[in-house]
């Protein structure tokens, strides 16, 4: 396919960094990869896989040592980069972090969410309609005059969000954005991400280790070693625990079970990656068995 | 071993100022010598506050902590042989590795508890050798590591002063699966080998069910609910009202049973799932 289909292109891309003791390491080998506008990419990996140094490429905190990178049809790796480009890249490519209480720096809410639109230098009557709908989009409407430091982890993750959301991103890459929060903090962010690309056809990647959260995507990429190890539907990668397993990753506990269940030759039809898609095999299987 | 006992326990942030917040409220609790008990609750639950009270590093606004039945607080002056009683591991601990070497970080706390110099060193390997650091990874800089291995290195530090009571608040978080795996059993290997007792904080409900023995449920700075992990995730209702989950087999195996298939409901692991669904074809 042509690069002009990807919103998101990278071709042979590899990066490198120096320890401490001049040793380089290499942290990503060959990476060939397309991205589309409006896809939902979770990106799964081990720790040292390669991940984060993935996404920051992509909004050039890092550069590669070789390899192209297309943004939105852009060489981003060209020398001749101008500054107002690079600005460019990283406004349609926003990142939320995983620590929220790294990511925000003003003192009110809104003036948080107002910092990003205010950099790119846009009017104040756009810059009030921008955060009111990117709290909105959030659910954070109610907030909007709070101290950041006083709010859950989970609602301090979704101003960032919101923060990001102002500056009208055409791709946001979280960082392990749910690492640090508790089970309903994990479940707004998660919602709201998907509410991102469901609603607004932003295109998503979501690096995480968290398999239940990799199931909500289109598509799953698995890096290992510092290379593209699977690529494909969550069904399809879910489906291969002993592949997932040597790169140091497992299924979600319901795919496990029906995987263990037709072992030992129950048959149960179709993939299954959540709770309820689970209940419902077995309960099916056993409605034809009686 | 130690029982650790709360006895109405409060706490207040910022107390006197309009700010104020009370971070525990009336806690009265058993930490049973011995096994693993589990700390759950949302963010802001007092979860971080009530672990530091096991250590005496946070000293209670009212109420009493209790180690086999002595008051730590009777003589404050005291209160350091307590904190190498039960060893206090904080999140992300790694941020706090500051030695030249891993060597010296681990032997840093039983240094301070006045260990002699020749015994050091056995406890150094030793506690490498519970958390699966490699030795020769102890003459590195800690700043050398990979994050997993650093992880690995702080709980070290604590394992080396031998605590009878391994207090621990969100080992596992970041880490990947495998990661996870490794941490857990190591410090679960811990308390089986020298008979000391695990406290545990986590927000991954799947590892709760997996280690422990008995579960304490804290929400808004208040007890919820204690006991057996059988019971408390019985409880799920209650538990998704305060923010919380069960693990994704056990609703499985609810939505089974509300669709009126007879299982068991002390199901949290996917071995013990198939044995008990498997038996229904």
């Amino acid at each position: 396919m042509e690069k002009e289909n990807y919103f998101i292109k990278t071709e042979n891309v590899c990066a490198s960094y120096e320890e401490d003791d001049g040793k380089s390491c290499e942290v990503l080998r060959d990476i060939t990869l397309g991205i589309k506008k409006g896809e939902y990419v979770a990106v799964l990996g081990h720790n040292g896989s390669g991940k984060s140094t993935f996404a920051k490429l992509l909004n050039m905190i890092l550069a590669p040592d070789s390899g192209k990178i297309f943004i939105d049809g852009v060489d981003i790796t060209r020398e001749d980069m101008t500054e107002k480009e690079v600005f460019d890249i990283r406004r349609k490519i926003g990142m939320v972090f995983q620590n929220p209480d790294n990511q925000l720096v003003a003192t009110i809410v809104e003036e948080d969410v107002a910092f990003g639109p205010e950099n790119l230098g846009i009017p104040s009557d756009e810059i009030r309609k921008r955060v009111d709908e990117a709290l909105a989009t959030v659910g954070m409407t109610d907030y909007a005059k709070h101290e950041p430091h006083r709010l859950s982890g989970g609602q301090k993750q979704r101003v960032a969000i919101a923060g990001i959301i102002a500056m009208m991103p055409e791709c946001m890459i979280f960082d392990e954005s749910t690492a640090m929060l508790d089970p309903v903090g994990r479940k707004e962010v998660m919602d709201t991400i998907d509410l991102l690309n469901h609603e607004r056809g932003i295109t998503v990647i979501n690096i995480t280790h968290h398999m239940n959260e990799a199931v909500r995507a289109d598509r799953v990429i698995v890096l290992d070693d510092g290379k593209v190890y699977m690529d494909g539907t969550p069904e399809e990668i879910f489906s291969q625990p002993q592949k997932l397993a040597l790169a140091g990753l497992e299924v979600p506990q319901c795919t496990a079970l029906i995987q263990a269940l037709r072992k030992r030759g129950i048959k149960l039809e179709g993939e299954c990656t959540t709770p309820e898609k689970c209940a419902k095999l077995i309960i099916d299987a056993l409605g034809g068995s009686n | 071993m130690a029982e650790i006992k709360l006895e109405n326990v409060s706490y207040v942030y910022s107390e006197g100022t309009p700010f104020e917040i009370s971070a525990l409220e009336g806690i009265n609790l058993t930490i049973k010598s011995g096994i693993v008990t589990g700390i759950i609750g949302h963010t802001g639950s007092g979860k971080s506050t009530l672990v530091q009270m096991l250590n005496g590093l946070v000293k209670p606004a009212s109420g009493k902590v209790l180690i086999d039945n002595k008051d730590i607080w009777e003589n404050p002056k005291e209160i350091s042989k307590v904190r190498s009683r039960v060893g206090l591991v904080m999140q992300y601990p790694e941020y706090q590795l500051f030695e030249e070497t891993v060597r010296a970080d681990i032997a840093f706390g039983p240094k301070n508890m006045g260990v002699e110099e020749k015994d050091i060193e056995e406890l150094v390997l030793e506690a490498a050798d519970f958390v699966g650091l490699d030795r020769e990874l102890l003459d590195k800089s800690p700043f050398d590591l990979s994050g997993g291995q650093k992880r690995r290195a702080a709980i070290a530090g604590i394992i080396a002063m031998r605590p009878e009571v391994l207090v621990l608040d969100e080992p596992a978080a970041g880490l990947d699966p495998s990661g996870r795996e490794k941490i857990m059993q190591s410090i679960i290997g811990y308390g089986k080998s020298t008979g000391a007792s695990i406290v545990i904080v986590s927000h991954s409900m799947e590892d709760m069910a997996r280690f422990c023995d008995e579960i304490v449920v804290l929400s808004d700075g208040k007890l919820l609910m204690s006991g057996k992990k059988e019971e408390v995730f019985l409880r799920s209702k209650e538990l998704v009202s305060v923010g919380l989950d069960i693990p994704q087999i056990t609703s499985v195996m609810n939505m089974l049973s509300q669709s009126g298939i007879k299982v068991a409901s002390n199901i949290y692991t996917v071995e013990d799932a198939l044995s008990e669904i498997y038996k229904l074809f």
